[in-house]
């Protein structure tokens, strides 16, 4: 099993703070929370699975307890630590402290997790509102091969198809890394709004909407502005956005695009095909069918799956997929290719798996 | 086959195209790049009147920059779906068609040939 989506959080500040210059440290420690943009809609109860929460700090604060809560019970063979709240760097006011915490961040995961479990691996975070300086970052971080994937935020200042975020996407095919876009930071810092509509009022809206909406604004503008055409070698991971809306989104895409082509003319091909080539979707949350998992299964068919669908448990956040039940929902013809084969296609040599794998 | 007679050369050249009811089928006479052009009047993706469309010359391009191919398509006044106006291949799903038909002029008229 690989896992693509595995929170490790900053339990003790000083670890992280240790790898900020020391010209902006004071900064960072006298900030709430690093100085990374508040949320205005937060979880009712815990953000995190209960059953975990030590001392009424966060679960997965250090290695020893992924291990324990996630990686030996499930007998995980490489699982992506995807940066918390950290990601949310893209949405800082200012670029310039972004950078500096994305840096300390790599650098903290670098050698306080990968270095103690050879199953981990990294994934690199950037400032996304400075493409020329993220994309510095991933060629600075990315040399290290057990850094998997670039990670950018689903709350961005406009969708990621846009031109001034090329610099990034160029950055990783040159390192032979996929970018990760995973949900949340919708309507915070500088991002825009989540839902379309204007701000929501409940957290439950913004866990709704916000995170399926901006996946899927940034799978539309992707493949509209022709950014697979672009750099042919790219691959995208879209995390925790949902996937049960994607055939239908890829249906309204595909008529609007023979609706409607000479507003894009570069696109040869339906956008469906390139997105089937190009994107790759975490499990993570899986919908709730009310017993029509068969009809579920059915749509993500006709979307390409199950080659396009790989393995996220969201440990430790209060909506994560238990891989042993995960095991048991799918269809026994997918269990591989969306626990396995799809993610270690899609992170290729930098997984390393183990040749007993 | 038979040459039928769908309107007059200055109907054509005014509106830029003609149409006219042959054999129980709507058909449709179009100038496309100077050519004429005999098309069913039926889209085939939803059933529009296909001949009532824009004929125009189809954008191409990389990715962020517009191009003229100079290639002529027939929009479709409903939904916008591109033919080619010389084949009846729809630009953007290759597994639909319109019937086309050889078109002249004869003496002021337009005539094509089904």
């Amino acid at each position: 099993m690989i896992d693509c989506d595995i929170h490790p959080q900053i339990v003790d500040p000083e670890p992280l703070l240790a790898h900020v210059v020391e010209a902006q440290r004071e900064w960072f420690r006298t900030q709430p929370y690093f100085g990374l943009p508040g949320y205005s809609w937060t979880h009712p109860s815990s953000w995190y699975r209960q059953d975990l929460a030590a001392d009424g700090r966060p679960p997965g604060g250090n290695v020893e307890a992924v291990q324990r809560e996630l990686l030996d019970p499930s007998g995980t063979l490489a699982g992506v630590l995807n940066a918390d709240d950290a990601v949310l760097v893209s949405l800082m006011p200012s670029p310039y402290r972004a950078a500096a915490l994305a840096r300390a961040h790599n650098d903290w995961i670098r050698e306080d997790w990968l270095e103690r479990d050879e199953r981990l691996r990294g994934a690199i975070i950037c400032p996304a509102q400075d493409p020329e300086e993220a994309a510095k970052e991933i060629r600075r971080v990315g040399e290290d091969p057990r850094f998997v994937q670039v990670l950018l935020c689903g709350g961005a200042e406009r969708p990621y198809g846009e031109p001034r975020y090329l610099p990034i996407f160029e950055a990783a095919v040159e390192l032979g890394l996929p970018v990760a876009i995973h949900s949340g930071g919708e309507g915070m810092g500088i991002a825009a709004p989540p839902g379309g509509a204007g701000p929501v009022t409940f957290y439950i809206e913004w866990h709704t909407l916000g995170s399926a909406c901006s996946t899927m604004a940034h799978l539309v503008s992707l493949l509209v502005h022709g950014t697979f055409e672009r750099l042919p070698g790219l691959k995208v991971l879209l995390i925790e956005g949902g996937i049960a809306w994607l055939p239908g989104i890829l249906w309204r895409l595909d008529t609007n695009w023979r609706a409607l082509r000479s507003d894009t003319p570069w696109l040869e091909r339906k956008p469906s095909e390139v997105a089937r080539e190009h994107v790759r979707f975490s499990t993570q949350p899986l919908e709730h069918t009310d017993g029509r998992d068969d009809l579920l299964w059915e749509m993500l068919e006709a979307a390409g799956a199950p080659d396009v669908l790989c393995f996220a448990s969201d440990y430790p956040h209060w909506d994560f997929d238990d891989p042993a039940f995960m095991l048991k929902r799918l269809p026994e013809a997918w269990r591989e290719r969306v626990l396995h084969d799809n993610a270690a296609e899609l992170y290729g040599e930098r997984l390393k798996l183990p040749a007993a794998a | 086959m038979t040459w039928h007679d769908v309107g007059s050369v200055a109907d054509l050249e005014r509106e830029g195209r003609v149409i006219a009811r042959v054999e129980g089928r709507d058909v449709g006479v179009v100038l496309a790049g100077g050519e004429l052009r005999g098309v069913r009047n039926r889209c085939p993706h939803h059933g529009g009147p296909l001949c009532l469309g824009t004929v125009e010359e189809r954008l191409v391009g990389e990715p962020g920059a517009y191009a003229l191919s100079g290639a002529s398509v027939l929009r479709c006044p409903w939904h916008g779906w591109e033919f080619d106006p010389a084949t009846g291949e729809c630009l953007d799903d290759r597994t639909l068609r319109v019937a086309v038909y050889p078109a002249k002029t004869d003496d002021g008229r337009v005539l094509v040939d089904l």
